[in-house]
């Protein structure tokens, strides 16, 4: 469904040139939840706003069902990491979530349907007329998902989605996202600097190297599907592969 | 730095291309002449002007009536707002009081400044006066409500005196709002110094420009103009600068208040 | 505070000021008493010259305003988007804008003449340039996350113009309005000191020369209960438009 083949951005500035991105090659097979771990300054949000076609590619290219990217992709749909950024202030929740679907002429009532079940998905259905400035972050982020999972994409793409909000909601939020990602089989692809968050989410885990940045392994994450807070993180290969990861982000860092 | 660079370069492109454009357009005829003259016949009345003394003359009066007036306003916005803000409830009692004087035009005191002074320095100042005090006082009032009220209640607790309060704790905390007010006031001084010169003939600018409309000297009146868009630009430059030097210490970087 | 309490609090103070002026004018030729300035305020302004001569300087204030404010975002818009078009603009812009305005008003006379529509241009001309410095600045600071949010759920053109480039900007827009509303009374009242046979300004300079001494007060209370009316109603406007900004806690105020 998503093809990334030898995708390389290198940012020219006056004067100067900064090779963010080597070379980086992974597929992302329909219905796949792929977390991207790194380091930190490792290009991740670069690959991820290469993949958006919100930034050009430099060489390489990244392909959705087939069609190259060159631009935001009709069918795919981003969270980003600061969720208070990313909603717009003057709308109430509902006009957030309902936005991208007017641009898109979805008839009012499909509209209606769909903005109020992908807000009732996240647990917002009683907010749909506050601000999102009105709400906690991590229902912002809450906001942003239903959003997002509302515009029935073909591809969904985050942006260390949680990075900004507090451990217990993170861990909620973890657990909505697999359960949408189940309920709906769409194609996600799920960048987090955080190791554990990584494992526990991803079929896959692809482990991207320091700046310029190139894919160190591709692991395959052989944890039972059904996952759960409590018994996945304490089952012994969760352990293991938790372990590998972090060695594997270690020698990354190190080789810098 | 080097994208600072190329962004200048564009501005100047900018100013080169409006010079290019005021001498392009009268010279093939599009505009009359008499109704706008090329920009290097503005620019070369106005070289000659400066070098007569009475422009000068002209100019340091404008600049002090700008600066006296914008100093006692100054003045006494700040000991005004100080004393609202740290003498408890006299916010409250103030402050129909504030809003009902503070959208009044200074412009309306106009004829009044012409009954009592007549054209000179004093009418510039009691219209300068009167426009920048406010812009001062209200960003005063905002820095002593920002006072923190826990800092406030440590410092009662501690027993500091008025005095220290006011000096330790409430004018450092409003300082960036005392010169976010002061930077305002300096725009709008200059703005009524000038109206002044030119509506009641105080002497100065305004009324240099005044004279040469009722001259029909056209390149002179554009000349003037121009000057005065560039001591207008000098004013502001200045309190910036002086701005960025008393906040140089302070950690914190302010926005404007809607004031 | 209880109502009663609070009212005292808001018109002590002006109670006391006025009995002040009471005071203090007795027999003084220049400052009649506040009761004979009100007087001459019902008779002078509920009379013809309402209709003849302050809701026409209200008419061009008000249309020389709008069309700056017209002027100032339609081409702030594309100013602010354009990081060329900014960098090369924005010196010259910074120059407009350092002219005090009123200078504008001699030269725009010699060049328009003296009507209705020479003062209209001086009210435009001086308001325009608040409204469009602060309008580029608005747009340029827009959001970027939420401007890949638009990109990425196709919301482009009008639309995008719309909901997200104007409600962005809109709380610097709202700061160069309030700034040029001021300029603007300014301008509409000196642009009739200066050449006219009527409107406000005109009237209160013609009271004081011939030393109609509380007429003039009485004009000087017009000028300023129109300032202190048009402030209320654009902090009511401003309230509307805003109340999202206000909310955020993004205003400080």
């Amino acid at each position: 469904m998503l093809e990334i083949s030898a995708l390389r951005k290198v940012y020219e500035g006056p004067g100067r040139r900064v090779e963010a991105i080597r070379s980086i090659t992974f597929d992302v097979g329909a219905g796949e939840l792929v977390c991207v771990v790194g380091p930190s300054g490792c290009g991740k949000t670069t690959l991820l706003r290469c993949v958006a076609g919100l930034l050009p590619a430099s060489a390489g290219e990244v392909r959705v069902d087939g069609v190259p990217v060159t631009g935001p992709p009709p069918r795919m749909a981003v969270v980003f990491q600061e969720y208070g950024r990313s909603l717009f202030p003057w709308m109430t929740v509902r006009q957030n979530v309902e936005l991208p679907l007017k641009e898109k002429k979805v008839p009012a009532g499909r509209r209606r349907e769909l903005v109020t079940g992908s807000l009732e998905a996240v647990g917002l259905g009683d907010v749909s007329d506050a601000h999102p400035w009105q709400l906690s972050g991590g229902m912002q982020q809450r906001v942003a998902i239903a959003r997002a999972v509302a515009y029935e994409p073909q591809v969904l793409l985050m942006d260390e989605p949680f990075a900004a909000v507090d451990a217990q909601t993170r861990a909620d939020l973890e657990d909505l996202i697999l359960r949408l990602w189940r309920d709906l089989g769409v194609t996600t692809l799920f960048v987090t600097h955080d190791i554990d968050e990584a494992v526990y989410l991803g079929q896959r885990v692809v482990v991207l190297s320091a700046s310029p940045t190139v894919v160190m392994e591709d692991l395959k994450v052989d944890l039972p599907p059904e996952r759960d807070q409590l018994t996945t993180r304490s089952l012994p290969r969760f352990g293991e592969l938790r372990g590998h990861v972090y060695r594997q982000i270690q020698r990354a860092r190190d080789q810098r | 730095m080097t994208g600072a660079l190329k962004r200048g370069w564009y501005g100047l492109a900018g100013l080169g291309g409006l010079l290019a454009l005021t001498e392009a357009v009268p010279r093939l005829g599009l505009v009359d002449e008499r109704f706008l003259p090329p920009a290097t016949r503005i620019l070369g009345t106005l070289a000659a002007q400066l070098a007569t003394p009475e422009l000068w003359i002209a100019l340091g009066e404008t600049l002090r009536g700008w600066a006296l007036g914008l100093a006692l306003a100054f003045c006494a916005a700040v000991v005004t707002g100080v004393v609202i803000g740290v003498v408890p409830g006299l916010r409250a009692l103030t402050s129909s009081t504030v809003e009902f004087l503070r959208p009044i035009p200074s412009v309306a005191l106009v004829p009044l400044a012409t009954l009592l002074f007549g054209p000179s320095l004093g009418s510039t100042l009691l219209l300068v006066v009167y426009a920048s005090f406010w812009q001062v006082l209200i960003q005063v009032l905002y820095g002593v409500a920002a006072v923190d009220s826990v800092a406030a209640d440590t410092a009662r607790a501690y027993g500091l005196s008025v005095w220290s309060r006011v000096r330790h704790l409430v004018w450092p905390t409003a300082l960036p709002y005392v010169m976010t007010g002061l930077r305002l006031a300096a725009a709008v001084a200059f703005i009524l110094a000038v109206t002044a010169e030119l509506v009641i003939g105080s002497p100065g600018l305004g009324a240099e420009i005044q004279v040469a409309q009722s001259s029909g000297a056209i390149p002179a009146v554009y000349a003037l103009i121009v000057l005065s868009g560039l001591v207008g630009i000098g004013v502001n430059a200045a309190v910036r600068l002086l701005e960025r030097r008393v906040l140089a210490w302070h950690p914190s970087v302010r926005s404007e208040v809607a004031a | 505070m209880r109502r009663p309490a609070r009212l005292l609090t808001l018109l002590a103070l002006p109670a006391l000021l006025v009995l002040a002026w009471w005071a203090v004018s007795g027999g003084s030729f220049y400052l009649p008493s506040p009761d004979r300035v009100g007087r001459a305020f019902v008779e002078t302004w509920f009379s013809e010259r309402l209709v003849v001569d302050v809701l026409p300087s209200v008419g061009r204030l008000l249309a020389g305003y709008a069309m700056a404010a017209l002027l100032g975002v339609g081409l702030g818009v594309p100013i602010g988007l354009s990081p060329r078009l900014r960098a090369t603009l924005e010196p010259v812009l910074e120059f407009f804008r350092a002219v005090p305005p009123p200078v504008l008003v001699p030269l725009i006379m010699l060049l328009a003449g003296i009507d209705t529509f020479m003062k209209v241009l001086v009210i435009v001309s001086g308001c325009v340039w608040p409204i469009l410095l602060n309008t580029v600045e608005g747009v340029r600071a827009l959001d970027e996350v939420l401007s890949d949010t638009c990109r990425m759920y196709g919301v482009r053109g009008p639309s995008r113009l719309r909901r997200f480039v104007l409600r962005g900007a809109s709380p610097q827009i709202m700061t160069g309005l309030r700034q040029a509303l001021s300029i603007g009374i300014i301008l509409m009242v000196i642009s009739e000191m200066f050449a006219s046979s009527s409107g406000l300004g005109f009237t209160i300079v013609l009271f004081q020369r011939q030393f109609q001494i509380t007429e003039m007060w009485s004009g000087i209370l017009l000028l300023g209960l129109i300032g202190l009316g048009l402030s209320v109603l654009f902090r009511r406007l401003e309230r509307r438009v805003l109340s999202w900004y206000y909310g955020s806690g993004a205003a400080r105020a």
